[in-house]
């Protein structure tokens, strides 16, 4: 079985890490070769952080597209665009989130990341909520669900729950802080408005992202093994995501004998159950967060309950072995099924596409609207008279003057507006 | 030791046995009407002759990773012409054998495989013969998995963790024509005549709902997984067993206890004894080796890091303590 997984770089991240640890796996199976492909030039260093690199056999997108596969992976939308250049008997999007999410309204990206989902290619996902999403959207695709497993080795789980720190609740927040999407500012404001006494520890590997904040400490980046360290001295993690996959952290936090607050956000319902073994708290409410977190401090019989409970759910998580039995079951499946059917596809690719044209349309109307009105706003300002207004409303001289008009030029305002 | 039951024998606990018992009640009218009928996993066989209270008509493939349970499960099951074949699952040439065993019988077939699924190193290549076995319609299959997130600890047996999101990400393989069921466990109670006379009671319980945690997934796909039986068993509990068992739980883990406290009293005794032992080789080593100077003679002796390793702590007297001279 020949596989090969399309990847835009090795950065360190949450989905490409998911990637290189079934690749890892499954290349230790009998029969199965398989390749890692960057199909974007690196920007930056690669390899950091990766223990089982030097095991797998990456190449180029030059390399990749010389040789024929079995099973040809894309693993993030930008990664489609080589999908179909590589010579592969079946094509697969293995769906880490609904991407276009990362992107905001009016990008260009986020029309692009929507689009790739309707292409006739096999899905894999990894949370239930996207297969369900891809179910609705495609009810013709196949669709297989590989969900992310937990390395046990660095993840304990611990035996029994590491001990509280009398008096003080220990609060972590991670994440990237140049994700609009991750919420590591709200979360570091709703900690800072907690009440009771707390420590609050912020990681991550942007630190010039993150700027100044009110923390007691920031560390990072931080290796998997120094990440599960610190989940181990910790109570609670608290995630304010707005856009979440899988939703790994809090899980990772619950095999190292923490609990978490976060939000409803898409994910949480695989593990989170809230007063089982962990919180949740509303969209944007960051006094309510405060609260919850203020609550934990305070009531130490909770917050061991949410910790054991957790524990417990980290128990019968599946491990990475078991996870990438899953991903070759369904590779495996999907090399033994016949390719899917083009049309069905191409008819879902341009209903999205004659939306996504139409939304285009609105925006660029509006634009020439916008346009219009700037040019006519453009032409009065130039007229001598306005220009000597404009000059003379800075004048120091004339504001003290016309104060006493302020009133009636407001009304004026209003009245035009 | 915790008894951890994962063969099904006459001394399992009632409770456990009757969870067993019900899953090959469900496959029973399947077996009944097959011609050939595979039993992975099939332990002692005490189970399923429990279950199935006429000796099966289908030829009976009997597998097991143990040559000699599969023999006994032949005799429990009363079966002495089936094919009895030790292998292992995670083979895909094992799995080719007891298909071809299987095939071998014109007719409908049916491949029972109850609790084996988690004990296996690698449940890929299982899927991939059953699949393709029930897609061709050569065979029914019904499996079942523990819920594992049911329990609050690891079961060391057990080499994959199994639950809700699991079983759905199995389900997504299993072909689309597939019976999905959840065994839940019962609990209860009964009364019976002052001179305890066996009494056989027909019992009504509401079952399902909200508060319905499975303790099992079960799943059927092949031609015939919609004929599964479905009921539930109840059976009288062994009170005597379980506080026996209990009793030699509690037993097994003081003397377990107990066995460790003296392990670890040892162990601090050989830590102290190396300890001194160190200082005392450390003394002596310093004081040969002043005089080695005084009389300008090389040093001798092995460094700190070449000293043998200490095997075995000498009875301890004070004749043994020996001083440097000062």
């Amino acid at each position: 079985m020949k596989v090969i997984f399309l990847l835009n770089d090795l950065q360190l991240s949450g989905g490409v890490g998911v990637v290189i640890q079934h690749a890892r796996r499954l290349s230790a199976i009998d029969g199965w070769d398989v390749t890692l492909a960057l199909v974007r030039e690196e920007d930056a260093p690669s390899w950091v952080g990766y223990d089982e690199l030097p095991h797998l056999h990456v190449c180029s997108r030059e390399q990749a597209l010389a040789g024929h596969y079995d099973v040809a992976v894309a693993t993030w939308w930008e990664t489609v665009f080589t999908l179909f250049e590589v010579s592969a008997d079946r094509r697969v999007f293995f769906v880490q989130s609904l991407e276009d999410r990362f992107y905001e309204d009016g990008e260009a990206e986020r029309l692009g990341a929507a689009l790739v989902l309707d292409l006739p290619v096999a899905f894999v996902t990894e949370a239930r909520w996207i297969a369900d999403t891809i179910a609705a959207l495609r009810p013709e695709a196949q669709c297989y669900l590989v969900r992310n497993g937990i390395d046990k080795q660095v993840f304990g789980p611990v035996a029994s729950l590491p001990e509280t720190q009398e008096g003080l609740l220990r609060v972590l927040i991670e994440g990237s802080p140049s994700a609009w999407f991750k919420g590591v500012h709200t979360a570091i404001v709703a900690a800072a408005a907690m009440r009771e006494p707390h420590h609050v520890t912020v990681v991550t590997g942007e630190r010039r992202a993150l700027g100044d904040v009110v923390a007691d400490e920031v560390v990072g980046p931080l290796s998997h093994e120094e990440m599960a360290s610190l989940y181990g001295r910790t109570d609670v993690l608290l995630k304010l995501s707005i856009v979440e996959g899988m939703f790994g952290p809090p899980l990772e936090a619950f095999h190292c004998g923490a609990t978490c607050v976060v939000t409803p956000v898409t994910g949480h319902d695989e593990y989170v159950v809230h007063g089982w073994n962990g919180l949740l708290t509303d969209w944007d409410d960051v006094l309510g967060t405060a609260r919850a977190l203020d609550l934990l401090a305070r009531d130490s019989d909770l917050l061991r309950f949410l910790r054991a409970n957790a524990l417990e759910t980290a128990r019968a998580w599946p491990s990475w072995e078991q996870s990438s039995q899953f991903m070759a079951a369904a590779l495996l499946a999907i090399r033994r099924d016949p390719p899917p059917l083009a049309a069905p596809a191409a008819a879902s690719l341009l209903a999205d596409l004659r939306a996504g044209i139409e939304i285009h349309g609105k925006l660029l109307r509006e634009r020439v609207v916008f346009y219009k009105q700037a040019r006519r706003l453009e032409r009065i300002r130039r007229l001598p008279l306005v220009r000597l207004l404009l000059r003379l409303r800075n004048s120091r001289s004339l504001k003290l003057v016309a104060r006493p008009l302020r009133p009636l030029y407001r009304r004026a305002r209003r009245s035009l507006a | 030791m915790a008894d951890w039951q994962e063969r099904i024998t006459r001394e399992t606990t009632p409770a456990i046995r009757a969870e067993h018992d019900l899953r090959y009640r469900l496959a029973a009218p399947l077996i009944a009407a097959s011609a050939g009928w595979a039993d992975l996993g099939c332990g002692n066989g005490v189970a399923a002759a429990a279950a199935l209270p006429e000796r099966p008509s289908a030829r009976a493939v009997l597998v097991d990773i143990d040559e000699r349970v599969v023999a006994r499960a032949a005799e429990e099951l009363g079966l002495p012409d089936a094919v009895c074949l030790a292998a292992d699952l995670t083979d895909p040439d094992a799995l080719r054998r007891i298909g071809a065993e299987l095939l071998e019988c014109a007719g409908e077939r049916i491949v029972t495989c109850f609790e084996v699924v988690e004990h296996l190193s690698s449940f890929v290549p299982l899927l991939q013969w059953s699949v393709e076995l029930a897609r061709e319609g050569a065979a029914t299959f019904v499996i079942s998995v523990p819920n594992d997130a049911f329990w609050s600890i690891q079961n060391p047996h057990h080499l994959s963790s199994w639950g809700e999101g699991a079983f759905e990400e199995l389900r997504r393989l299993l072909p689309r024509e597939q019976t999905l069921l959840r065994q839940i466990s019962l609990t209860g109670s009964a009364m019976i005549g002052w001179d305890g006379e066996p009494t056989r009671y027909e019992l009504v319980a509401e079952i399902g709902g909200e508060r319905a945690v499975a303790s099992h997934f079960i799943a059927a796909f092949g031609p015939r997984h919609g004929e599964l039986w479905r009921g539930a068993v109840a059976t009288q509990g062994d009170v005597l067993g379980q506080r026996r068992w209990e009793r030699q739980r509690e037993n097994d883990v003081a003397l377990a206890q107990k066995e460790l406290d003296v392990l670890e009293q040892e162990l601090a005794q050989a830590r102290a004894y190396v300890e001194r032992s160190s200082t005392w080789f450390a003394e002596w080593r310093a004081y040969i080796h002043e005089l080695e100077r005084q009389l300008s003679l090389p040093l001798s002796g092995a460094g700190p890091d070449e000293l043998p390793e200490v095997r075995e702590p000498p009875a301890e007297s004070p004749q043994d303590q020996a001083t440097p001279p000062q």
